[in-house]
């Protein structure tokens, strides 16, 4: 049996989560003793900001899961009422529930990025641990096959859904490539700093901070090699920018439609865009009406986030379409497994019966021409092999339609493998 | 023949491109429109193979260099930039010339003996090559006066998403101009030299050379704004636009209304 347990942010208040997350060790440390547990065969601990789970391939009965949340609930020193947060999915809806966290379905933000990565590096902790056998390792590559399905044939992970992202995508759709592109940044807020990173990750490259206060401009210019310049140097600073964001407390315009119109001209009709992201606003909207001058406030990239945010649930849909054919392929490769052993000790039981009886018989069959050996043996193999085939094929077909186990079983009893 | 088939499939993939919204049908039709070019560039080279000398100058073969440069320079701006989608506003333009040259084209000459010098190719060839490069450049501004409209209003959508940015189509549209304008006045030096010589002083009122004439004055004057004031974005694609509008009307009403020396097609 696949088992999942643990708890998320659906499930539990972030406290109870970070708690959780601490107890187990949040990077590395695997959880001592989890794979002592009676019942459990693999195991794999993964754990983010968003959630801690366990993984598990355990015996067909509830101890093991039992025991995997105590075990959780104890090293988290969770109350009892903290650990009814706890849930537990097994078999297909286990498999599908890790499925769809490695392809960002069960994210906070869904279609992120981060989450496949995670469920790498758990991975690979837990086989370093020599923690993974041939149930789970085959699980998690369905996994991440499935995160990397979702990731190309969905657009789950198409568009931007953060406002700063937003502004990239708009500038570069003004721009074109963002190489060489210079950047104002006019007050030093946190969301503005946060598109500046992202635009110079995007090929843009000088950076004008204009503030206030000399001092918190000068440092925010050091961090990404710019110059400081203080407000009064605004109308110069205008003119050389491509790209303004703009985040300043204050509580008139900063930007008028007057001073980017004087600048037009300076700056030979290059291609301005400005971001406002204070509330109040920084920017007169005005200045919008000029030519070349495109002026995006931050509801106007929300607006583009929640489309985005919807296009991606819709495409969530395909998405568990996804999810569900994998979760189906590999149940069934787990399924096939119970009688795949079977199958094979069959086989081998009787070969060696075969090679057996010829040896048996080798005085005799000395005497015979090389091609009549050949042809006794081959006579042997035959009639094995069409006795074996009826039993193989209905195990092969029961393990598809849930009910193998009794068949199996039955098998082994028969023709005495397990002796 | 194939180019045209290639052509009929490109414009249908740029046009699928467009309804569905997937840039990537229309990458494909780029390689689609790049085997029609192939094919059309052997076609044309096999007839200047078995022709001689002048009987090259049919109006099929006209219309087919046409519909050759526009294709080739629109394939060449695509080494340079991103701008698939240009193409299902380019490729209207190529698969009508080879409409025309399949289906009303002669092969007869149409260049009276008179006229057969090599400063005449001269003159045809780079007058083709100039006016190829404004159908780019217009194509371009037409897309930039749509991209425009979508971000100005803040709603860029799947349509924004799948169309060229304002930057790389500006820049088209400028190189467009900046190629063009010099080929087109060294064509059309190269034809009033010739005229010079065979009608001498006198310069007959041919409608196509005083329209022509007014076009380049027209894109002369776009470029003289674009190099030396600045202008540049929705107002250059603006204007490019009804430039060529202007000279797409002047061809037209030449062709079907007055008689003139450049009848061709």
């Amino acid at each position: 049996m696949i088992a999942v347990v643990g708890l998320n942010y659906k499930t539990a208040p972030i406290d109870v989560l970070e708690k959780l997350s601490a107890g187990c060790g949040r990077e590395g440390n695997f959880p001592a003793g989890l794979k002592a547990i009676p019942g459990v065969h693999e195991i794999l601990h993964l754990s983010t900001c968003n959630r801690v789970e366990l993984v598990a391939s355990a015996d067909d009965d509830s101890r093991p899961v039992d025991m995997l949340k105590s075990v959780l609930a104890r090293n988290g020193a969770l109350t009892d009422h903290e650990a009814s947060c706890l849930y537990a999915y097994r078999d297909e809806d286990a498999i599908r529930h890790l499925f769809r966290v490695a392809s960002s379905l069960d994210s906070l933000v869904m279609g992120e990025a981060q989450i496949l990565g995670q469920v790498k590096d758990a991975y690979r902790r837990a086989l370093a641990e020599n923690a993974i056998g041939i149930v789970l390792n085959r699980l998690m590559h369905r996994a991440f096959r499935t995160a990397k399905r979702v990731r190309t044939e969905t657009g789950i992970a198409a568009n931007p859904v953060s406002v700063s992202f937003a502004a990239v995508e708009m500038a570069k759709k003004i721009f074109g490539s963002l190489a060489g592109k210079k950047i104002l940044i006019i007050g030093a807020g946190e969301m503005a700093e946060l598109t500046c990173m992202h635009l110079i990750g995007n090929g843009a490259e000088e950076i004008t901070v204009a503030n206030r206060s000399a001092a918190q401009a000068e440092m925010l210019a050091e961090k990404y090699h710019g110059i400081a310049v203080g407000l009064g140097a605004l109308d110069e600073a205008l003119c050389d920018a491509d790209i303004v964001i703009s985040s300043t407390g204050s509580m008139s315009y900063v930007v008028t439609q007057d001073m980017v119109r004087s600048c037009l001209r300076k700056r030979k009709n290059r291609l301005l865009f400005l971001v406002d992201i204070a509330m109040p606003r920084d920017i007169d909207p005005a200045v919008d009406s000029l030519e070349n001058v495109y002026l995006y406030n931050i509801d106007h990239l929300q607006d583009i986030v929640d489309e985005n945010m919807k296009n991606r649930r819709r495409e969530s849909l395909k998405a568990e379409q996804i999810v569900h054919e994998e979760v189906a392929q590999y149940f069934n490769w787990l399924k096939e497994l119970e009688a795949v052993p079977t199958i094979v000790s069959l086989r081998t039981k009787a070969e060696g019966i075969v090679r057996m009886e010829i040896e048996k018989e080798s005085g005799w069959m000395e005497g015979l021409e090389n091609a009549d050996r050949e042809k006794v043996e081959a006579l042997v193999n035959g009639i094995v092999n069409k006795i074996l085939h009826a039993p193989v094929t209905v195990m092969k077909e029961e393990s598809a339609e849930f009910q193998s186990q009794d068949i199996v079983a039955a098998a082994r009893q028969l023709f005495r493998l397990d002796d | 023949m194939p180019a045209l088939a290639c052509c009929v499939l490109a414009m249908a993939g740029y046009l699928l491109s467009l309804l569905v919204k997937k840039v990537s049908l229309a990458r494909v039709s780029t390689w689609i429109l790049a085997a029609s070019f192939v094919f059309l560039s052997l076609y044309l080279l096999l007839a200047a193979v078995h022709s001689t000398g002048w009987d090259y100058f049919g109006s099929r073969h006209f219309l087919s260099i046409y519909a050759w440069a526009i294709a080739g320079i629109y394939l060449g701006s695509q080494f340079k930039s991103k701008t698939r989608l240009l193409g299902a506003f380019v490729v209207p333009f190529i698969l009508l010339l080879l409409i025309a040259a399949a289906g009303y084209g002669s092969d007869k000459n149409l260049v009276p003996p008179q006229w057969q010098s090599w400063l005449t190719k001269l003159h045809l060839l780079l007058a083709i090559a100039g006016e190829a490069l404004f159908v780019l450049a217009s194509a371009a501004g037409a897309m930039f006066i749509i991209q425009n409209s979508l971000l100005k209003h803040k709603k860029p959508g799947k349509m924004g998403r799948l169309l060229p940015s304002l930057g790389e189509l500006d820049r088209i549209n400028h190189l467009g101009l900046l190629w063009g304008f010099p080929l087109l006045t060294v064509g059309m030096i190269a034809g009033a030299v010739y005229a010079a010589f065979v009608w001498g002083g006198r310069w007959p009122a041919d409608p196509k050379v005083i329209w022509s004439f007014a076009i380049w004055a027209v894109y002369g004057f776009l470029l003289h704004q674009r190099l030396a004031i600045g202008w540049k974005g929705s107002r250059m694609a603006l204007l490019s636009c009804v430039a060529f509008l202007l000279f797409l009307s002047s061809a037209l009403l030449i062709r079907f209304c007055f008689a003139t020396v450049h009848n061709f097609i």
